[in-house]
Protein backbone atom coordinates (compact mmCIF):
# COMPACT_ATOMS: atom_id res chain seq x y z
CA UNK A 1 0.00 0.00 0.00
CA UNK A 2 2.66 2.47 1.30
CA UNK A 3 4.61 1.64 -1.85
CA UNK A 4 2.36 1.98 -4.20
CA UNK A 5 1.83 5.25 -2.65
CA UNK A 6 5.48 6.47 -2.85
CA UNK A 7 5.91 5.33 -6.78
CA UNK A 8 2.60 7.11 -7.75
CA UNK A 9 4.31 10.75 -5.96
CA UNK A 10 7.06 9.52 -7.79
CA UNK A 11 5.48 9.11 -11.31
CA UNK A 12 3.15 12.10 -11.18
CA UNK A 13 6.10 14.35 -10.21
CA UNK A 14 8.32 13.51 -12.30
CA UNK A 15 5.06 13.96 -15.04
CA UNK A 16 5.04 17.25 -13.76
CA UNK A 17 8.38 17.83 -14.21
CA UNK A 18 8.54 16.50 -17.78
CA UNK A 19 5.58 18.51 -18.47
CA UNK A 20 7.68 21.77 -17.63
CA UNK A 21 10.70 20.58 -20.20
CA UNK A 22 8.84 23.20 -23.00
CA UNK A 23 8.11 25.85 -20.89
CA UNK A 24 12.16 25.46 -19.94
CA UNK A 25 13.14 25.32 -23.40
CA UNK A 26 10.92 28.52 -23.79
CA UNK A 27 12.62 30.43 -20.21
CA UNK A 28 9.39 30.82 -18.68
CA UNK A 29 8.93 30.51 -14.83
CA UNK A 30 12.46 27.94 -14.84
CA UNK A 31 12.72 28.11 -11.51
CA UNK A 32 9.30 25.45 -11.22
CA UNK A 33 11.52 23.17 -13.47
CA UNK A 34 14.38 22.81 -10.85
CA UNK A 35 11.69 22.91 -7.83
CA UNK A 36 10.34 19.88 -9.22
CA UNK A 37 13.26 18.31 -10.66
CA UNK A 38 14.51 18.34 -6.69
CA UNK A 39 11.20 17.17 -5.68
CA UNK A 40 11.21 14.44 -8.18
CA UNK A 41 14.37 13.58 -6.84
CA UNK A 42 14.10 13.84 -3.33
CA UNK A 43 10.88 11.59 -3.64
CA UNK A 44 13.35 8.88 -5.31
CA UNK A 45 15.58 8.72 -2.52
CA UNK A 46 12.86 8.37 -0.29
CA UNK A 47 12.01 5.10 -1.48
CA UNK A 48 14.37 2.19 -0.01
CA UNK A 49 15.93 0.50 -3.10
CA UNK A 50 16.83 3.50 -5.01
CA UNK A 51 18.04 5.01 -1.79
CA UNK A 52 20.67 1.83 -0.94
CA UNK A 53 22.09 2.55 -4.41
CA UNK A 54 22.63 6.15 -3.98
CA UNK A 55 24.55 6.07 -0.63
CA UNK A 56 26.51 3.10 -1.73
CA UNK A 57 27.79 5.62 -4.32
CA UNK A 58 28.38 8.06 -1.65
CA UNK A 59 30.08 5.85 0.90
CA UNK A 60 27.27 3.48 2.51
CA UNK A 61 27.13 6.53 5.43
CA UNK A 62 23.83 7.63 4.59
CA UNK A 63 25.08 10.72 3.37
CA UNK A 64 22.40 10.42 0.98
CA UNK A 65 20.02 10.89 4.06
CA UNK A 66 21.73 14.46 4.59
CA UNK A 67 21.40 15.60 0.71
CA UNK A 68 17.87 14.03 0.48
CA UNK A 69 17.26 16.53 3.63
CA UNK A 70 18.55 19.31 1.67
CA UNK A 71 17.38 18.91 -1.55
CA UNK A 72 13.68 19.00 0.03
CA UNK A 73 14.66 22.40 1.56
CA UNK A 74 15.54 23.77 -1.83
CA UNK A 75 12.52 22.21 -3.46
CA UNK A 76 10.22 23.82 -1.19
CA UNK A 77 11.93 27.06 -0.76
CA UNK A 78 12.12 27.97 -4.75
CA UNK A 79 7.89 25.98 -5.04
CA UNK A 80 6.76 28.15 -1.99
CA UNK A 81 8.64 31.63 -2.68
CA UNK A 82 6.91 30.91 -6.50
CA UNK A 83 3.56 30.35 -5.00
CA UNK A 84 3.60 33.23 -2.78
CA UNK A 85 4.62 35.28 -5.61
CA UNK A 86 1.89 33.85 -8.01
CA UNK A 87 -0.48 34.24 -5.61
CA UNK A 88 0.10 37.94 -4.68
CA UNK A 89 0.82 37.02 -1.04
CA UNK A 90 3.64 39.59 0.05
CA UNK A 91 3.56 38.85 3.94
CA UNK A 92 4.24 35.08 2.49
CA UNK A 93 7.11 36.12 0.38
CA UNK A 94 8.42 38.00 3.10
CA UNK A 95 8.63 35.50 5.33
CA UNK A 96 9.83 33.08 3.07
CA UNK A 97 12.75 34.88 1.75
CA UNK A 98 13.28 37.84 4.40
CA UNK A 99 15.32 37.73 7.49
CA UNK A 100 13.67 35.85 9.56
CA UNK A 101 12.97 32.80 6.97
CA UNK A 102 16.92 32.69 6.45
CA UNK A 103 17.35 32.37 10.26
CA UNK A 104 15.12 29.67 9.97
CA UNK A 105 17.03 27.63 7.46
CA UNK A 106 20.57 28.57 8.87
CA UNK A 107 19.62 27.13 12.12
CA UNK A 108 17.58 24.60 11.05
CA UNK A 109 20.49 23.36 8.41
CA UNK A 110 23.39 23.92 11.20
CA UNK A 111 20.75 21.33 13.43
CA UNK A 112 20.45 18.93 10.59
CA UNK A 113 24.66 18.55 10.22
CA UNK A 114 25.34 19.06 13.65
CA UNK A 115 22.92 15.65 14.40
CA UNK A 116 23.96 13.82 11.43
CA UNK A 117 28.09 15.00 12.54
CA UNK A 118 27.25 13.43 16.27
CA UNK A 119 25.60 10.42 14.83
CA UNK A 120 27.41 6.91 13.74
CA UNK A 121 26.01 6.74 10.96
CA UNK A 122 27.91 3.91 9.13
CA UNK A 123 25.19 1.07 7.34
CA UNK A 124 23.15 2.19 4.73
CA UNK A 125 19.64 2.20 6.28
CA UNK A 126 16.70 4.21 4.50
CA UNK A 127 14.78 6.47 6.82
CA UNK A 128 17.86 5.72 9.19
CA UNK A 129 15.74 3.02 11.03
CA UNK A 130 19.38 1.02 11.53
CA UNK A 131 20.88 4.09 12.92
CA UNK A 132 18.90 4.89 15.21
CA UNK A 133 18.10 1.11 16.52
CA UNK A 134 21.98 0.99 17.45
CA UNK A 135 22.05 2.64 20.66
CA UNK A 136 20.00 5.04 23.03
CA UNK A 137 22.09 8.38 21.91
CA UNK A 138 21.94 7.60 18.05
CA UNK A 139 18.47 7.11 18.44
CA UNK A 140 18.02 10.30 20.55
CA UNK A 141 20.00 12.24 17.54
CA UNK A 142 17.62 10.75 15.16
CA UNK A 143 14.20 11.86 16.36
CA UNK A 144 16.20 15.62 16.69
CA UNK A 145 17.55 15.09 13.14
CA UNK A 146 14.43 13.98 11.82
CA UNK A 147 12.31 17.06 13.59
CA UNK A 148 14.66 19.48 11.97
CA UNK A 149 14.31 17.86 8.76
CA UNK A 150 10.59 18.59 9.14
CA UNK A 151 10.61 22.14 10.75
CA UNK A 152 11.90 23.90 7.89
CA UNK A 153 9.08 22.56 5.34
CA UNK A 154 6.93 22.78 8.13
CA UNK A 155 7.79 26.60 8.23
CA UNK A 156 7.51 27.33 4.35
CA UNK A 157 4.21 25.96 4.43
CA UNK A 158 2.92 27.87 7.46
CA UNK A 159 3.90 31.05 5.70
CA UNK A 160 1.89 30.41 2.70
CA UNK A 161 -1.17 28.97 4.30
CA UNK A 162 -2.82 32.15 4.70
CA UNK A 163 -2.11 33.40 0.98
CA UNK A 164 -3.74 30.09 -0.62
CA UNK A 165 -6.88 30.32 1.98
CA UNK A 166 -7.48 33.55 1.12
CA UNK A 167 -7.42 32.62 -2.44
CA UNK A 168 -9.67 30.04 -2.14
CA UNK A 169 -12.41 32.15 -1.41
CA UNK A 170 -11.45 34.91 -3.87
CA UNK A 171 -13.61 35.14 -7.36
CA UNK A 172 -10.90 32.94 -8.77
CA UNK A 173 -11.04 30.81 -11.76
CA UNK A 174 -12.71 27.58 -10.28
CA UNK A 175 -9.97 25.50 -11.17
CA UNK A 176 -7.27 28.38 -9.43
CA UNK A 177 -9.07 27.99 -6.96
CA UNK A 178 -9.09 24.16 -6.63
CA UNK A 179 -5.64 24.65 -7.22
CA UNK A 180 -5.58 27.02 -4.23
CA UNK A 181 -7.49 24.79 -2.07
CA UNK A 182 -5.03 21.54 -2.94
CA UNK A 183 -2.35 23.56 -2.59
CA UNK A 184 -3.66 24.90 1.07
CA UNK A 185 -4.30 20.86 1.91
CA UNK A 186 -0.55 20.13 1.05
CA UNK A 187 0.43 23.13 3.65
CA UNK A 188 -1.57 22.04 6.52
CA UNK A 189 -0.22 18.28 6.03
CA UNK A 190 3.64 19.30 6.08
CA UNK A 191 3.56 20.96 9.32
CA UNK A 192 1.46 18.00 10.88
CA UNK A 193 4.61 15.91 10.09
CA UNK A 194 5.92 17.60 13.20
CA UNK A 195 3.65 15.39 15.15
CA UNK A 196 4.76 12.16 14.01
CA UNK A 197 6.94 11.94 17.21
CA UNK A 198 3.81 11.55 18.82
CA UNK A 199 2.17 8.85 16.76
CA UNK A 200 2.00 5.80 18.05
CA UNK A 201 4.43 3.05 16.37
CA UNK A 202 1.03 0.75 15.12
CA UNK A 203 0.04 3.56 12.97
CA UNK A 204 3.51 4.04 11.45
CA UNK A 205 1.74 4.47 8.11
CA UNK A 206 -0.02 7.87 8.72
CA UNK A 207 3.53 9.22 8.90
CA UNK A 208 4.07 7.94 4.92
CA UNK A 209 0.09 8.85 3.85
CA UNK A 210 0.69 12.83 5.14
CA UNK A 211 3.97 12.77 3.81
CA UNK A 212 3.20 11.66 0.14
CA UNK A 213 -0.57 12.85 0.31
CA UNK A 214 1.63 16.41 1.03
CA UNK A 215 3.41 15.93 -2.21
CA UNK A 216 0.53 14.88 -4.63
CA UNK A 217 -1.41 17.90 -3.79
CA UNK A 218 1.49 20.38 -4.39
CA UNK A 219 2.19 18.60 -7.53
CA UNK A 220 -1.93 18.15 -8.36
CA UNK A 221 -2.10 21.80 -7.77
CA UNK A 222 0.25 23.20 -9.92
CA UNK A 223 -0.63 20.82 -12.48
CA UNK A 224 -3.86 22.00 -12.22
CA UNK A 225 -2.72 25.95 -12.74
CA UNK A 226 -0.80 24.92 -15.87
CA UNK A 227 -4.26 23.35 -17.00
CA UNK A 228 -6.26 26.61 -16.82
CA UNK A 229 -3.44 29.11 -18.24
CA UNK A 230 -3.38 26.50 -21.01
CA UNK A 231 -7.16 26.62 -21.42
CA UNK A 232 -7.17 30.62 -20.61
CA UNK A 233 -4.33 31.05 -22.69
CA UNK A 234 -6.25 29.59 -26.04
CA UNK A 235 -9.23 31.46 -25.23
CA UNK A 236 -7.72 34.86 -24.45
CA UNK A 237 -4.57 35.29 -26.77
CA UNK A 238 -5.54 33.83 -30.40
CA UNK A 239 -2.68 36.06 -31.44
CA UNK A 240 0.26 34.32 -29.42
CA UNK A 241 -1.26 30.85 -30.17
CA UNK A 242 -1.18 31.47 -33.78
CA UNK A 243 2.60 32.73 -33.35
CA UNK A 244 3.49 30.17 -32.31
CA UNK B 1 -39.15 26.26 -7.54
CA UNK B 2 -39.98 24.58 -10.81
CA UNK B 3 -43.76 23.20 -11.34
CA UNK B 4 -44.56 19.58 -10.54
CA UNK B 5 -44.66 17.84 -14.00
CA UNK B 6 -48.16 16.50 -13.23
CA UNK B 7 -49.84 19.98 -13.10
CA UNK B 8 -47.54 20.93 -16.32
CA UNK B 9 -49.15 18.10 -17.57
CA UNK B 10 -53.16 19.16 -16.72
CA UNK B 11 -52.02 22.32 -17.76
CA UNK B 12 -50.75 21.45 -21.30
CA UNK B 13 -53.70 18.92 -22.14
CA UNK B 14 -55.47 22.08 -21.17
CA UNK B 15 -53.48 24.19 -24.05
CA UNK B 16 -52.92 21.56 -26.95
CA UNK B 17 -54.96 18.57 -26.17
CA UNK B 18 -53.54 17.07 -28.97
CA UNK B 19 -49.98 17.71 -29.39
CA UNK B 20 -47.39 15.89 -28.54
CA UNK B 21 -44.19 15.67 -26.88
CA UNK B 22 -42.46 16.29 -29.95
CA UNK B 23 -45.34 19.00 -31.34
CA UNK B 24 -44.84 20.84 -28.54
CA UNK B 25 -41.13 21.23 -28.51
CA UNK B 26 -41.11 21.95 -31.86
CA UNK B 27 -43.46 24.94 -31.32
CA UNK B 28 -41.88 26.78 -28.54
CA UNK B 29 -38.49 26.20 -29.69
CA UNK B 30 -37.73 24.39 -25.86
CA UNK B 31 -35.53 20.95 -26.74
CA UNK B 32 -37.19 17.87 -27.33
CA UNK B 33 -34.90 16.45 -24.77
CA UNK B 34 -34.22 19.22 -21.86
CA UNK B 35 -38.66 19.19 -21.97
CA UNK B 36 -38.37 15.00 -22.09
CA UNK B 37 -36.24 15.54 -18.92
CA UNK B 38 -37.86 17.94 -17.17
CA UNK B 39 -40.96 15.81 -17.36
CA UNK B 40 -39.43 12.42 -15.99
CA UNK B 41 -37.66 14.51 -13.13
CA UNK B 42 -41.14 15.93 -11.92
CA UNK B 43 -39.60 19.49 -12.31
CA UNK B 44 -40.62 21.56 -15.30
CA UNK B 45 -38.93 24.90 -15.51
CA UNK B 46 -40.83 28.03 -15.60
CA UNK B 47 -39.00 29.47 -18.74
CA UNK B 48 -40.51 25.91 -20.60
CA UNK B 49 -43.95 27.27 -19.52
CA UNK B 50 -43.54 30.67 -21.05
CA UNK B 51 -42.21 29.62 -24.64
CA UNK B 52 -44.78 26.93 -24.82
CA UNK B 53 -47.51 29.80 -23.73
CA UNK B 54 -45.92 32.04 -26.30
CA UNK B 55 -45.68 29.44 -28.99
CA UNK B 56 -49.77 29.00 -28.29
CA UNK B 57 -50.19 32.70 -28.17
CA UNK B 58 -51.44 32.81 -24.60
CA UNK B 59 -50.35 35.32 -22.08
CA UNK B 60 -47.14 33.20 -20.27
CA UNK B 61 -47.66 35.82 -16.79
CA UNK B 62 -51.70 34.00 -17.18
CA UNK B 63 -50.02 30.65 -17.71
CA UNK B 64 -47.74 30.79 -14.91
CA UNK B 65 -50.59 32.19 -12.69
CA UNK B 66 -52.49 28.75 -13.56
CA UNK B 67 -49.77 26.73 -11.50
CA UNK B 68 -50.49 27.14 -7.92
CA UNK B 69 -47.17 28.55 -6.75
CA UNK B 70 -47.81 31.59 -8.89
CA UNK B 71 -52.28 31.70 -8.38
CA UNK B 72 -51.47 34.99 -7.47
CA UNK B 73 -50.39 36.30 -11.35
CA UNK B 74 -53.87 35.89 -12.91
CA UNK B 75 -54.97 38.20 -10.59
CA UNK B 76 -55.58 41.92 -12.56
CA UNK B 77 -51.95 43.66 -12.98
CA UNK B 78 -50.78 46.46 -10.23
CA UNK B 79 -49.48 49.12 -12.83
CA UNK B 80 -45.11 49.02 -12.44
CA UNK B 81 -44.10 52.03 -10.17
CA UNK B 82 -42.06 54.79 -11.73
CA UNK B 83 -39.01 53.64 -10.09
CA UNK B 84 -39.41 49.96 -11.21
CA UNK B 85 -39.92 51.36 -14.99
CA UNK B 86 -36.79 53.60 -14.45
CA UNK B 87 -34.61 50.54 -12.78
CA UNK B 88 -35.45 49.08 -16.62
CA UNK B 89 -33.79 51.41 -18.37
CA UNK B 90 -30.37 50.25 -19.39
CA UNK B 91 -27.70 52.70 -18.07
CA UNK B 92 -26.30 53.56 -21.76
CA UNK B 93 -29.66 55.03 -22.44
CA UNK B 94 -29.93 57.19 -19.52
CA UNK B 95 -26.66 58.60 -20.48
CA UNK B 96 -27.79 58.76 -23.92
CA UNK B 97 -30.91 60.89 -21.91
CA UNK B 98 -28.65 62.91 -20.68
CA UNK B 99 -26.15 63.88 -23.91
CA UNK B 100 -29.91 64.22 -26.06
CA UNK B 101 -31.29 66.69 -23.14
CA UNK B 102 -27.98 68.88 -22.62
CA UNK B 103 -27.63 69.10 -26.85
CA UNK B 104 -27.28 73.39 -27.59
CA UNK B 105 -30.92 72.52 -29.34
CA UNK B 106 -32.31 70.47 -27.03
CA UNK B 107 -36.09 71.59 -26.35
CA UNK B 108 -36.38 72.69 -30.18
CA UNK B 109 -37.86 69.39 -31.29
CA UNK B 110 -36.46 68.10 -34.00
CA UNK B 111 -35.28 71.60 -35.83
CA UNK B 112 -33.41 71.41 -39.07
CA UNK B 113 -33.46 67.70 -39.47
CA UNK B 114 -30.15 68.18 -40.55
CA UNK B 115 -29.01 66.98 -37.08
CA UNK B 116 -29.84 63.08 -37.41
CA UNK B 117 -28.70 61.06 -34.42
CA UNK B 118 -29.13 63.71 -31.94
CA UNK B 119 -32.32 62.33 -31.22
CA UNK B 120 -32.41 59.90 -28.61
CA UNK B 121 -32.73 56.27 -29.97
CA UNK B 122 -35.71 54.14 -28.66
CA UNK B 123 -35.04 52.39 -25.31
CA UNK B 124 -33.40 49.01 -25.55
CA UNK B 125 -35.93 46.31 -24.10
CA UNK B 126 -35.41 44.76 -20.55
CA UNK B 127 -33.46 43.06 -19.12
CA UNK B 128 -30.44 45.11 -19.24
CA UNK B 129 -26.41 44.29 -17.41
CA UNK B 130 -27.76 44.68 -13.94
CA UNK B 131 -31.79 44.80 -14.18
CA UNK B 132 -32.24 42.81 -11.28
CA UNK B 133 -30.52 44.43 -8.72
CA UNK B 134 -31.37 48.05 -10.20
CA UNK B 135 -35.32 46.79 -9.85
CA UNK B 136 -34.74 45.10 -6.21
CA UNK B 137 -32.72 48.62 -5.33
CA UNK B 138 -35.98 50.56 -6.54
CA UNK B 139 -38.33 48.58 -4.74
CA UNK B 140 -36.56 48.59 -1.51
CA UNK B 141 -37.94 49.70 1.63
CA UNK B 142 -34.53 48.88 3.35
CA UNK B 143 -36.30 45.82 5.07
CA UNK B 144 -37.15 44.00 1.92
CA UNK B 145 -34.13 41.76 1.72
CA UNK B 146 -34.95 40.24 4.87
CA UNK B 147 -38.35 39.40 4.18
CA UNK B 148 -37.78 37.94 1.24
CA UNK B 149 -35.58 35.78 2.82
CA UNK B 150 -37.75 35.10 6.22
CA UNK B 151 -40.61 34.14 3.37
CA UNK B 152 -38.78 31.82 1.03
CA UNK B 153 -36.06 30.29 3.75
CA UNK B 154 -33.60 31.58 0.70
CA UNK B 155 -30.45 32.69 2.43
CA UNK B 156 -29.63 36.47 2.35
CA UNK B 157 -26.15 35.85 0.86
CA UNK B 158 -27.44 33.48 -1.57
CA UNK B 159 -30.57 36.09 -2.61
CA UNK B 160 -27.33 38.75 -2.97
CA UNK B 161 -25.33 36.78 -4.66
CA UNK B 162 -27.79 35.95 -7.53
CA UNK B 163 -28.57 39.92 -7.68
CA UNK B 164 -24.98 40.55 -8.05
CA UNK B 165 -24.96 37.77 -10.84
CA UNK B 166 -28.16 39.97 -13.01
CA UNK B 167 -30.16 36.53 -12.19
CA UNK B 168 -33.47 36.00 -10.20
CA UNK B 169 -34.94 32.26 -10.13
CA UNK B 170 -38.96 33.24 -10.79
CA UNK B 171 -40.06 31.75 -7.27
CA UNK B 172 -37.66 34.49 -5.72
CA UNK B 173 -38.96 37.26 -8.42
CA UNK B 174 -42.65 36.68 -7.54
CA UNK B 175 -41.73 36.33 -3.65
CA UNK B 176 -39.86 39.84 -4.09
CA UNK B 177 -42.92 41.93 -5.49
CA UNK B 178 -45.30 40.17 -3.07
CA UNK B 179 -42.87 41.19 0.16
CA UNK B 180 -42.68 44.57 -1.87
CA UNK B 181 -46.29 45.06 -2.61
CA UNK B 182 -45.86 45.72 -6.06
CA UNK B 183 -46.98 44.32 -9.11
CA UNK B 184 -46.11 40.51 -9.34
CA UNK B 185 -44.77 40.55 -12.66
CA UNK B 186 -42.05 42.78 -12.23
CA UNK B 187 -39.26 40.68 -11.09
CA UNK B 188 -40.51 38.81 -14.12
CA UNK B 189 -39.51 41.12 -16.29
CA UNK B 190 -36.46 42.33 -14.69
CA UNK B 191 -35.15 38.75 -14.46
CA UNK B 192 -35.88 38.42 -18.04
CA UNK B 193 -38.42 35.73 -18.17
CA UNK B 194 -41.45 37.91 -19.78
CA UNK B 195 -41.33 40.92 -21.63
CA UNK B 196 -42.77 43.72 -20.22
CA UNK B 197 -45.53 43.82 -22.96
CA UNK B 198 -46.64 40.10 -21.63
CA UNK B 199 -46.78 41.73 -17.69
CA UNK B 200 -48.45 44.51 -18.41
CA UNK B 201 -46.79 47.43 -18.60
CA UNK B 202 -48.13 50.05 -20.92
CA UNK B 203 -46.31 51.06 -24.13
CA UNK B 204 -43.81 53.21 -23.63
CA UNK B 205 -44.29 53.24 -20.08
CA UNK B 206 -40.21 53.16 -19.44
CA UNK B 207 -39.90 55.89 -21.74
CA UNK B 208 -42.60 58.01 -20.56
CA UNK B 209 -40.91 57.80 -16.75
CA UNK B 210 -37.58 58.72 -18.04
CA UNK B 211 -39.18 61.76 -19.58
CA UNK B 212 -40.73 62.51 -16.17
CA UNK B 213 -37.88 62.59 -14.64
CA UNK B 214 -35.97 66.27 -14.00
CA UNK B 215 -32.45 66.90 -15.18
CA UNK B 216 -31.42 66.55 -11.47
CA UNK B 217 -32.95 63.35 -11.15
CA UNK B 218 -31.99 61.83 -14.19
CA UNK B 219 -28.08 63.07 -13.87
CA UNK B 220 -28.25 61.61 -10.00
CA UNK B 221 -29.44 58.60 -10.85
CA UNK B 222 -26.63 57.91 -14.39
CA UNK B 223 -24.59 58.80 -11.60
CA UNK B 224 -25.51 56.28 -8.63
CA UNK B 225 -25.19 53.54 -11.75
CA UNK B 226 -22.15 54.77 -13.33
CA UNK B 227 -20.57 53.99 -9.47
CA UNK B 228 -22.01 51.15 -8.97
CA UNK B 229 -20.47 50.31 -12.71
CA UNK B 230 -17.16 50.98 -12.01
CA UNK B 231 -16.86 49.45 -8.66
CA UNK B 232 -18.20 46.21 -10.04
CA UNK B 233 -15.22 46.58 -13.10
CA UNK B 234 -12.85 47.82 -10.89
CA UNK B 235 -13.20 44.19 -8.82
CA UNK B 236 -13.37 42.65 -12.21
CA UNK B 237 -10.30 44.26 -12.80
CA UNK B 238 -8.77 43.55 -9.83
CA UNK B 239 -9.36 39.75 -10.23
CA UNK B 240 -7.99 39.43 -13.93
CA UNK B 241 -4.74 41.13 -12.80
CA UNK B 242 -4.49 38.59 -9.97
CA UNK B 243 -5.37 35.13 -12.35
CA UNK B 244 -2.84 37.05 -14.65
CA UNK B 245 -0.16 37.34 -11.79
CA UNK B 246 -0.53 33.33 -11.14
CA UNK B 247 -0.34 32.42 -14.47
CA UNK B 248 2.60 34.33 -14.87
CA UNK B 249 4.59 33.08 -12.11
CA UNK B 250 3.18 29.70 -12.09
CA UNK B 251 2.22 28.90 -15.85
Amino acid sequence: MIEILQWTTLIASGAATLSRIPNLVRRKNRSIFYALALLTLAILLSIDGPYLAVDALLGGANVANLLLRFIIFGAIFFLALRIAVGFGDSRGIQLIRGRTGMLALGIISAVLVVCFVLMDTSGSSAGLVDVAAKNQQNALLVEYYGAAGRAYPAYVCLAILPGMLRAIRNPLPALLRMSAALLAVGSIAIPLSLLFPLVPPGLGFLRFTVNYTAILCFVVGLALIWVASARAGRKHRPLAAKRR
Amino acid sequence: MPLPAKAFQRWLHGVAPDASVADVARASGVKRTTLAQQLVRGKVAEATVVAISRAFNMNPVAALGSFEPYWDLGKPPIPPTLQELVSQIATADLLHAIIARTEPDAGTGNGTGTDKGTAPPGLGPPPHATSVKNWVDAIDDGELRHRVSAATGVAPQNYSAQLTANRLAPELAVATSRAAGVGLASGLVAAGLVTEAEAGWPPDARQAALDGMTDGELTALAGERLQALGKALRRQEHDQRQTETIWENLG
